[in-house]
């Protein structure tokens, strides 16, 4: 009964979302992607589907992370703003289920948009005679979960802060979690131990995004050890698994006025 | 149905502003069955209190009590209520229809009955002409009104309701009242507030009446009608231009015509009465003077 009203609220989150026309701008992204590709791949030599791929996944990362940062940021916190969130909860609910709709809601959303931006990607890298390989599918779905686990970071964040604060705040953990792999490459941190030691605890702390980042990979090999990819993917899932409980439990002690 | 067990609520909002107590030791019970107005000036805690009950905020201390007939678990509890938060927000996007589907799944009411309930109920709203609209074209009023019908969609044994008519014109008010009175005589308990006294006087059968926070009163409207009074009589007399009386009056008011208004304390009524007749003095009517709650609500002073 729990989970079929989590499906609920995802589905009239959805609903919502989706007649507010936001997805128009999708559509326009798409659109525009299309054209730029087509245009770049007219002016390079050589591999026009490499170039429609790294463009292509590019604007679906971009989109992606644009929808968890600003439809994101008032998920929860224009519910509790605009007094929607009092005729939700006062219905035979719990407040879990009331967040795992919503996050659910705004992740269909995301898969829509997903669908169509790669639908567009793997059809124009297709017609220009690359072909499909599973790093592809690979890469697809990890910015699937990365914009997962922004949308976590974004809504723990807006529990907290207000929207500007959330938008800022959550982009900065976003440049860090996908700086730091450089940042642990580098001659200094290697050779210094307790640096290292504190950039490995950062995994623990706050996201590594770029563990979930393929885009540089997908444009010169064809795949990659499924092990690399397998730790990837446990990394995301339980990290975001965490988040979401934490979430829940502070949402649970949440004064809602 | 519910017992609001000794609840303070003190709000700590920052560190410079001092402790502000919105709520101190507030006690009362919503009997079941009855239709009880929760009535108090803006700013006396009733918002408060019921987000208590709603569990949306929790209290400083104290607690509140369901009667067992609502459920054991809050999921039971929650199944069995109907709340209509002040001032509803909705889904800007979502149609009526929609937004009313919403809330009945949530109820765990099934898409047929939800239907026939919305074929009921929408006519007596005067809102079904507009159900297929997205709600950011709605009125104030017909948002209020599509938010009664999710209110009570799922048949709650207790209906809650926050200002439901305040911020309406008088019509519909009217119409709104006449729902909540309708409801009521299917066997509900209803507990609604408000700070427009009339609105309660008129269909309410017990009222709890909070002012800064404290109770005031938890009780039937007429043992406070009647008992918060040292009662007036009213005379009017007639035709004759009358020497003083002897009997005192606490005031007195010349009308047109020749007559005359004399406000009487309860105790001087009889020897008024007599002084008039022995003065043969036309006598119109005799009236006693009921307050108004409205009165009542406004020289009541926080004495606790
Ligand atoms: N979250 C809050 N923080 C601080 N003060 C609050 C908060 N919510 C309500 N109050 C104060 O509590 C008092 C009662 O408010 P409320 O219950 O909304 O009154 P009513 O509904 O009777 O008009 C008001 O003085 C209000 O300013
Ligand atoms: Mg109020």
């Amino acid at each position: 009964m729990n989970t079929n009203k989590s499906l609920v609220v995802a589905l009239y989150t959805f609903k919502e979302i989706l007649k507010s026309k936001i997805l128009l701008n999708v559509f326009f992204v798409g659109l525009g992607l299309m054209i730029v590709t087509y245009v770049a791949t007219e002016f390079t030599y050589g591999v026009p589907e490499r170039v429609a791929v790294d463009f292509g996944l590019g604007m679906l990362s971009l989109s992606s992370i644009a929808i968890s940062l600003f439809l994101g940021v008032g998920l929860l916190s224009k519910e509790i703003e605009s007094r929607t969130v009092y005729m939700i909860i006062s219905r035979p609910i719990h407040r879990y289920s009331f967040i795992i709709g919503k996050i659910l809601g705004l992740m269909g959303i995301q898969l829509v948009n997903l669908v169509v931006l790669s639908g567009m990607i793997l059809s124009a890298s297709y017609l220009l005679g690359g072909e499909v390989n599973s790093l592809l599918i690979w890469t697809v779905g990890f910015i699937f979960l990365e914009s997962l686990l922004l949308l976590l970071v974004v809504s723990f964040v807006s529990l907290l802060a207000n929207n500007v604060l959330t938008v800022l705040f959550s982009l900065v953990i976003l440049l860090l979690g996908h700086s730091i792999k450089e940042t642990q490459n580098s001659l200094f941190v290697q050779k210094n131990p307790l640096l290292n030691g504190l950039l490995e605890i950062y995994h623990f702390v706050l996201p590594a995004f770029y563990k979930l980042n393929l885009k540089d990979f997908v444009i010169y090999e064809k795949s990659l050890p499924l092990s690399y990819l397998g730790n990837s993917l446990i990394y995301g899932v339980v990290y975001s698994t965490a988040l979401l409980f934490l979430i829940i439990a502070v949402f649970n002690r949440k004064n809602l006025d | 149905m519910i017992h609001f067990n000794k609840v303070t609520k003190v709000f700590k909002t920052d560190i410079f502003t001092p402790p502000f107590c919105a709520l101190d030791g507030v006690d009362f019970t919503v009997p079941e069955g009855s239709m009880v107005g929760f009535l108090g000036a803006n700013g006396a805690g009733k918002t408060t209190s019921l987000k208590i009950i709603m569990d949306f905020i929790r209290p400083s201390s104290g607690n509140v009590i369901f009667d067992k007939s609502l459920g054991s678990s809050k999921l039971e509890i929650f199944k069995n209520i109907g709340f209509l938060p002040e001032r509803p927000y909705f889904y800007p996007n979502l149609t009526g229809e929609e937004f009313i589907h919403f809330m009945g799944k949530l109820s765990e009411v099934p898409s047929s009955q939800i239907k026939h309930e919305i074929s009921v109920w929408a006519p007596k709203f005067k809102i079904d002409y507009a159900l297929k609209r997205e709600l950011k074209t709605y009125s104030k009023g017909m948002l209020q009104r599509v938010g009664f019908l999710a209110t009570i969609l799922h048949h709650p044994k207790l209906v809650i309701l926050d200002e439901p008519i305040s911020g309406l014109d008088p019509i519909g008010r009217k119409e709104l009242k006449d729902v909540i009175v309708e409801i009521q005589r299917e066997g509900k308990t209803i507990f609604f507030s408000s700070h427009i006294v009339p609105d309660v006087e008129e269909i309410c059968d017990r009222v709890i009446f909070l002012k800064e926070g404290k109770l005031i009163y938890d009780g039937p409207v007429n043992t406070l009608l009647s008992t918060n009074i040292g009662q007036d009589f009213l005379f009017v007399l007639g035709d004759t231009e009358l020497k003083d009386f002897s009997t005192p009056f606490k005031q007195k008011v010349k009308l047109p015509d020749n007559f005359s208004k004399y406000v009487v304390a309860a105790q001087d009524k009889d020897k008024f009465l007599n002084e008039a007749i022995q003065k043969n003095a036309n006598i119109i009517s005799i009236d006693s003077v009921r307050p108004s709650l409205e009165e009542i609500f406004y020289h009541t002073q926080v004495s606790k």
